[in-house]
């Protein structure tokens, strides 16, 4: 019995050695990653040669597990940057005194519109991701051309009695997405009232998926026929997957901003800096637009293959500052009015 | 009796012991109450006053309620039938479903879910391929399906207990009394079974309530109190609605707990008459025995699909597509979890190791009956965790253990150590029945000899208690390696585990890579205990295993 005696000793100094010594490297960069880990591993990888750096990342596809991470972390910072996910979640956390600012050198050379960068340096926009309508081809030409619907293309084909029951949209109020597409109805229509009457009618016709990759999954296994999500994860996750999926970008579709930030306090500020110069020039750019088939923000870079070019997309006069401001209040709303 | 009393009257406090008992408490309650605490306390009371007025948190709370009530009734009703049916010992192939009734216990959480999809969903197999029907299994009506599946063995186990415990001689008395095979049921069988079934429904509704995997995977839009926690980190960052809505879930959970402990537990009657009787069970009549068969045959066929199911999603390419045999999906299935798995092992033998060996002290601890309020506070410490659904300790960890003093953030450690306190209370009660079984005189005459307390634990309960360690061990082992609830909101990037990216593969959309990792899990979990098995028979016994 000595030897369990031993072993339990071990443990806990074990224990101690390991909960006290994590945080103190400095010559890697930690980045969480809220993109796939395809793009994950060849923009590090990209980054790495550039810099002679290594580095270190937690890829979770869902930009609100990071953002809450970066959060509950705030004493004792594990990461040095957060990598995607659209600004909806950098801004809050530069809000809450998480982020720190830094001015790139490299901005001047990307030429970035200024909607795609905060002002004061907290994060940058380095792709963009468009909200699209989609469609499983199978079920679609088995039960609904033969009555003679068209396959939806504009927002307004969503209301079309003949889809009840059979469209998924992300939740407005568990998703970023999802809340975007609400508020472009909003600046789409003119006004909230019109807006909600409009949202009411599609509540009769869609069910909400809490996560926004689930709909996706829902409409390329045939369990429903239409769905609206980002262009880019549709591509990746249905149509790139050998399903029977279609893809089209309706006009008055809006965007999200893919932004890249540094965290207050993470363990290597330097190396920090010299992540987001770099994620400012085209390479990484390049590398999102081919495995992610994300748009860039560089004019520079070109669009993802098989994708349409960004300027022929035609988008709603959308206000993300009056967005973000009204975002608690028309979440509550929707819960109230809409009821899903 | 009275000369037991004098002696540990008599002796003065153990510094060892005292030592015990004060690092315990401090650590039961640093690991778990005080988590606990952090949850409750981060939202403000105006969040809390606040919910009655969103309608969302009250459509979550209503539908958490309701599946507790329809999956909870028929799970218990399924397993108490079932379990029926394994105790007759007439039936036939009633080692087999016995079996059988075992294998969900060793599956992830999510697995019966992600296996009804590929059955019965719009692409399924039984469905689709097969029965050529159009079904749409997300939401309320395929999570009762998939939660009566998942938890049914939990009710069948404790009732098969029960049943096993009845002494054939009543039913023997009750038929020689000329009592027909409903009346006999009716007045002796259900009678004596009713605190069991008690215990079983409240058990299987702390687990319904607190079902993260299957909701997480088939419960589509219906807004559940234990996935909301996780909906609102993933998709807003929104930190306090989550501690929000896994502290409405503590409510209910917390309650049932209470109540078994207090109530139920104190009226399980058919301990007392023990097993002391060989005498052989009264046949079953045939209109009685085939049916039971039957049921049980049904019931069986819906948990071996589950593993159908998996298997072969595996192996086909695109479910409900293209259904040629490919290895790809193990491909990447490794490629992407490969490493993963190796970690939860790793993770899953650590935190069992520490449940273990924390459970086996702490159940001594409370035995002494030296400091009755202290071994009190241990004892609920202990069996707390029970009450607590694995979403809330996940927060809990979150929110305790980033900030100095205890700052484990972004080491395994934090994982490691909240899969250990979760599991604390199976390791508890058995090393605790255990205890039970010991002759305190081996203790004395250790005592007499000289032994210090500590010395009697080492030297007399370790070597004793081998059997309740190692079930300990390997029970905390499967449900760590298994686990979802806590390790979503707990790994870290050095420390991804498999079911972590089996989550993100269903969502993704990867199901093929998903079911091989699964597949490539459940395989881990089964060498796990054959070896546990082996380890029995090769004489690691002690006393039977609870």
């Amino acid at each position: 019995m000595r030897r369990t005696t031993i072993i339990v000793s071990w443990l806990l100094v074990g224990v101690f050695a390991l909960s006290a010594g994590v945080g103190a490297q400095g010559t890697k960069v930690v980045v969480y990653s809220a993109l796939d880990s395809a793009v994950t591993t060849e923009v590090l990888k990209a980054f790495e040669r550039r810099s002679g750096l290594r580095t270190e990342a937690l890829t979770l596809a869902a930009a609100g597990t990071l953002s809450t991470r970066i959060t509950a972390e705030r004493a004792r910072p594990q990461a040095d940057i957060f990598l995607g996910g659209s600004n909806d979640f950098h801004a809050p956390l530069a809000k809450n005194g998480l982020l720190e600012p830094y001015k790139s050198p490299v901005l001047a050379e990307a030429k970035l519109a200024p909607e795609f960068y905060d002002p004061q340096g907290y994060w940058y926009g380095w792709y963009i991701g468009a909200l699209s309508i989609f469609y499983n081809r199978d079920r679609f030409e088995r039960e609904l051309a033969p009555r003679g619907i068209r396959p939806p293309a504009s927002w307004d084909d969503l209301l079309n009695p003949a889809l009840r029951g059979q469209v998924v949209l992300p939740s407005p109020v568990t998703t970023g997405g999802g809340f975007i597409f609400v508020a472009t109805q909003i600046f789409r229509l003119g006004n909230e009232d019109r807006a909600f009457d409009w949202l009411k009618q599609l509540a009769a016709n869609a069910t909400f998926t809490p996560t926004a990759p689930g709909g996706i999954t829902l409409v390329s296994r045939g369990e429903a026929i239409v769905g609206m999500n980002w262009g880019h994860d549709v591509r990746s996750m249905a149509v790139n997957q050998g399903f029977p999926v279609e893809m089209v970008f309706p006009a008055d579709t809006a965007t999200e901003i893919g932004g890249v930030s540094i965290i207050k306090g993470g363990p290597n500020p330097i190396g920090a800096r010299q992540f987001v110069d770099f994620i400012l020039t085209r390479t990484p750019q390049d590398i999102n637009a081919k495995y992610g088939l994300r748009y860039p923000t560089r004019t520079d870079a070109p669009a993802p293959m098989g994708m349409p070019g960004l300027t022929t997309l035609k988008f709603v006069k959308y206000d993300r500052q009056w967005a973000i401001d009204n975002q608690a209040r028309l979440r509550l709303k929707w819960q109230q009015v809409i009821g899903k | 009796m009275a000369v037991r009393a004098l002696t540990l009257k008599g002796q003065g406090r153990d510094p060892g012991l005292v030592a015990a008992f004060v690092v315990m408490s401090a650590v039961l309650l640093g690991f778990v109450l005080y988590p606990t605490y952090r949850v409750i306390s981060y939202p403000t009371l105006a969040d809390y006053l606040a919910v009655p007025a969103n309608p969302r948190w009250l459509a979550a709370m209503r539908n958490s309620l309701m599946m507790m009530v329809l999956s909870t009734t028929t799970a218990s009703l399924v397993g108490f039938v079932y379990a029926y049916g394994m105790t007759r010992e007439d039936l036939p192939g009633r080692r087999g479903f016995r079996l059988i009734s075992l294998l969900p216990l060793f599956a992830p959480p999510f697995m019966v879910a992600f296996a009804y999809i590929l059955m019965f969903g719009r692409q399924g197999l039984v469905t689709r391929a097969l029965l050529g029907l159009d079904v749409n299994i997300f939401g309320w009506q395929g999570l009762w399906l998939v939660q009566t599946v998942a938890f049914f063995p939990y009710a069948a186990l404790i009732m098969e207990h029960i049943f096993e415990a009845i002494n054939p001689t009543l039913e023997h008395a009750a038929r020689d009394l000329g009592a027909r095979e409903w009346t006999l049921f009716r007045t002796v069988t259900l009678p004596l079974a009713r605190p069991g079934i008690a215990a079983a429904m409240l058990l299987v509704a702390i687990s319904v309530l607190a079902d993260f995997g299957n909701a997480v995977v088939i419960a589509g839009s219906l807004p559940l109190l234990a996935t909301e926690a996780w909906f609102r980190i993933e998709g807003l960052g929104d930190l306090n609605g989550a501690a929000l809505s896994v502290s409405l879930l503590l409510l209910p959970t917390v309650a049932l707990f209470i109540f078994e402990r207090a109530w139920v537990s104190r009226r399980l009657y058919t301990g007392i008459t023990g097993r002391g009787s060989r005498l052989a069970r009264p046949a079953t009549p045939w209109f009685f025995r085939w049916p039971l068969f039957g049921f049980c045959l049904i019931v069986a066929a819906f948990v071996l699909l589950v593993y159908v199911a998996v298997l072969a999603g595996a192996f086909a390419r695109t479910w409900g597509y293209n259904w040629s045999f490919t290895l790809d999906h193990w491909r990447l299935g490794m490629t992407q979890g490969g490493a993963q798995l190796v970690n939860s092992v790793r993770v899953g033998a650590i935190s069992a190791l520490l449940t273990s060996i924390i459970a086996l002290i702490t159940a001594f601890l409370t035995s002494r009956r030296q400091w009755p309020s202290v071994e009190r506070t241990l004892d609920f410490l202990a069996v707390l965790p029970g009450a607590l659904p694995g979403v809330f300790i996940g927060i809990g960890f979150l929110l305790a253990f980033n900030a100095p003093p205890f700052a484990l953030g972004g080491t395994p450690w934090i994982l490691i150590l909240a899969l250990t306190f979760w599991h604390i209370p199976f390791g508890y009660q058995a090393a605790a029945a255990g205890l039970k079984q010991i002759d305190r005189a081996i203790e004395e005459a250790a005592q007499d000899l000289g032994a210090s307390g500590l010395r009697v634990l080492k030297d007399v309960y370790l070597p004793l208690l081998r059997g309740p360690f190692l079930s300990s061990f390997v029970t905390s082992f499967i449900r760590a390696v298994t686990n979802l609830s806590i390790v979503v909101f707990l790994v870290t990037p050095r420390n991804l585990v498999a079911t972590y990216s089996i989550l993100a593969m269903i969502g993704g959309g990867f199901w093929g890579a998903a079911a091989a990792l699964t597949t490539a899990l459940l395989l881990v979990t089964f060498v796990a205990v054959g070896v546990a098995r082996v380890a029995v028979a090769r004489g690691i016994r002690g006393l039977p295993v609870a």
